[in-house]
């Protein structure tokens, strides 16, 4: 047992509860908030890898004491196996996903506490509480406490969304909510099947009960909770047909809670992605369902990216375009493909949480959005502009960036499946990806000033730069020295496949 | 220039049945083309992969395919319609995608 593990959960939903609660108190707000968010990225390097059941029951097998007394229907059965507990998982490829998560939920709260004139608590409580629920989401070997966790990550977003404040938030919070409505318990059902088919909620048992034959694996039933929980997945991660309101939402929040929002969504695609790929691998169509989706992403992604003014949306769409890259990844289902899908899960979200922060400045000197009304802007302040387009370059997969490196592997990948058609799309997708932005760079940074454009009068707050810089930093550093983050993915893809 | 001409009609007859009032620039209409030229070319190499299948499917649907998107150029404007804002629009799409999923999942996998 290791108590970090659960604490990583645990931590930021004390901390949420507390900020609510304090949430008049300015100065104990951002204290608390900072230091909890040192703890985030933190407490994952600590822990060891490991299981952690709650309530501390394990199963049977691994609890002689327990076991003893029980009838052979029990013990001489699978029931011996089964887990009672909820339990949480902690791999090598957790420890990365749970580390870069936290690390983008502090950059993201840091940059807030400093850009916002008042610090909010509740706004404060909402990220920590959406930071928790993709974290449990991410450990959790329990399809039905994922479902909880899936459920307040949801409404965490909306949360952020309707607190941000901005034009017609209200309405796209809405939107998403009522969209989750039909969503969400699809994936409730989904689950619900599972659960009467095998008599379990834990992912372990479940793979068992199919693969030792206690479940048909071509029951009817089995093929609907598949498709149904692959709905859900769709929901979670923004995937079409949700990508147009997974856009809006990252457009209608300020710009270091989009940073998180899209975390969020790629923590959930990946967390269920995998989950899918575990109880499922089983059906072959599964993977081609990930990829026609995952194809549809980015070509819907990227190309509605290219077509809009609004640099917000813009970058929404190109994080759901860029989803597509790991759902690619996953549905080739080798094992150089799986990781070379989360690596580019581990890349997209520091990558796009450094595009929104970057572009986040524009909006702090400017109050504007659309590219139309903007140019200019690298008279005021080149260093960020400088800042700005390497992250750009970094989404577009330049080298040395850790992009170049993820969607490489993704070619070499598909290629090696003998999918070289999967290889030329990326390769001209991530073409019309760096044109997508260097248009957005031109109308806004490059062209001259419009006359009637006023600039604010305020320095960009250091704690935007530092974030800034720390995001280029493990760019850099993951695109140079790609292995460390490689090596503990190949064990997960290795399990996978 | 033919077809420039066809994409800037094109959006500004979009742009003035929806409610934005964004001008069709220079920029944004070649955005629309490049855009236009991405999904068609992206289209017909996905389509490829149907060799995976069968050779003569595939050859039968890329050409399809080519000649019904050249047919309908300028495709981008109308998908841009399409995938707006709009409820309803959304709820559509997504019980289309539910139904199809639904659908596949039972049929795809007792026949792919």
């Amino acid at each position: 047992m290791n108590p970090l593990i659960p604490i990583m959960v645990i931590l930021p939903i004390t901390c949420a509860l507390l900020l609510n609660l304090i949430h008049t108190k300015e100065r104990s707000v951002k204290i608390l908030a900072i230091i909890v968010g040192i703890a985030l990225p933190v407490i994952p390097l600590l822990a060891n890898y490991g299981i952690h059941y709650f309530g501390g029951y394990s199963p049977l097998i691994d609890n002689p004491q327990m076991a003893q007394g029980l009838p052979d229907m029990i013990t001489q059965s699978a029931l011996n196996l089964f887990h009672p507990a909820i339990t949480y998982s902690f791999t090598s490829a957790q420890k990365i996903f749970v580390f870069i998560l936290g690390l983008i939920a502090f950059l993201a709260i840091f940059t807030s506490l400093s850009e916002i004139k008042k610090a909010s608590g509740v706004y404060a409580f909402l990220m920590f509480m959406g930071t928790a629920a993709v974290t449990a989401i991410l450990l959790s070997d329990d399809i039905f406490n994922l479902y909880v966790f899936f459920e307040i990550a949801a409404l965490s977003q909306v949360g952020i969304i309707l607190a941000s404040r901005t034009e017609k938030s209200y309405e796209t919070a809405l939107k998403y909510l009522f969209l989750g409505s039909i969503a969400a318990p699809m994936l409730l059902l989904g689950i619900g099947f599972l659960l009467g088919l095998t008599g379990n909620v834990n992912i372990t048992d479940i793979i068992y009960s199919i693969n030792t034959g206690l479940v048909d694996p071509q029951n009817p039933v089995l093929l609907l909770a598949c498709g149904l929980i692959f709905f859900g997945w769709l929901y979670g991660s923004g995937l079409p047909p949700f990508h147009s309101i997974k856009s809006a939402v990252y457009s209608k929040a300020l710009p270091h809670g989009a940073a998180l929002l899209q975390a969020f969504s790629v923590f959930t695609f990946v967390g269920l992605g995998i989950i899918i790929l575990r109880i499922f691998s089983f059906l072959p169509f599964t993977q081609v369902a990930i990829i026609v989706v995952s194809l549809l992403a980015m070509v819907l992604g990227i190309t509605m990216a290219l077509m809009q003014s609004d640099f917000k949306r813009m970058i929404g769409y190109l994080a759901v375009g860029e989803l597509g890259y790991i759902g690619i990844g996953l549905g080739l289902g080798t094992a150089l493909g799986i990781t070379a899908g989360l690596f580019q899960a581990v890349n997209e979200a520091i990558i796009t949480a450094f595009i929104f922060i970057g572009f986040g400045t524009i909006l702090y000197k400017t109050g504007i959005t659309d590219t139309n009304k903007l140019g200019g802007l690298m008279v005021e302040n080149p260093k960020v502009a400088l800042l700005v387009m390497l992250s750009g370059f970094a989404m577009a997969g330049v080298p040395p960036f850790n992009a170049f490196q993820s969607k490489l592997q993704l070619v070499q990948a598909s290629i090696t499946a003998g999918l070289p058609e999967l290889g030329i799309i990326m390769v001209l997708l991530s073409i019309v990806t760096f044109m997508t932005f260097m248009k957005a760079f031109y109308t806004i940074y490059l062209r001259p000033k419009p006359s009637e454009l006023e600039i604010k009068n305020k320095e960009i707050p250091w704690a935007t730069i530092i974030s800034l810089v720390v995001l280029l930093l493990i760019c850099l550093i993951l695109g140079l020295f790609p292995h460390i983050v490689t090596g503990q993915l190949e064990q997960l893809a290795q399990g996978l496949i | 220039m033919r077809l420039y001409d066809i994409v800037v009609n094109r959006i500004r007859e979009i742009q003035e049945l929806s409610t934005d009032k964004e001008p069709v620039t220079n920029l944004s209409t070649s955005a629309t083309l490049a855009a236009e030229i991405t999904l068609i070319s992206t289209v017909l190499i996905a389509a490829i992969m149907l060799r995976k299948i069968n050779n003569i499917l595939m050859i039968m649907v890329v050409l399809g395919l080519f000649i019904a998107l050249i047919v309908a150029m300028p495709i981008m404007p109308r998908l841009r319609k399409e995938q707006s804002d709009s409820f309803n629009s959304m709820v559509f799409y997504v019980l289309l995608a539910l139904t199809i999923i639904i659908t596949l999942f039972y049929w795809g996998v007792r026949n792919v």
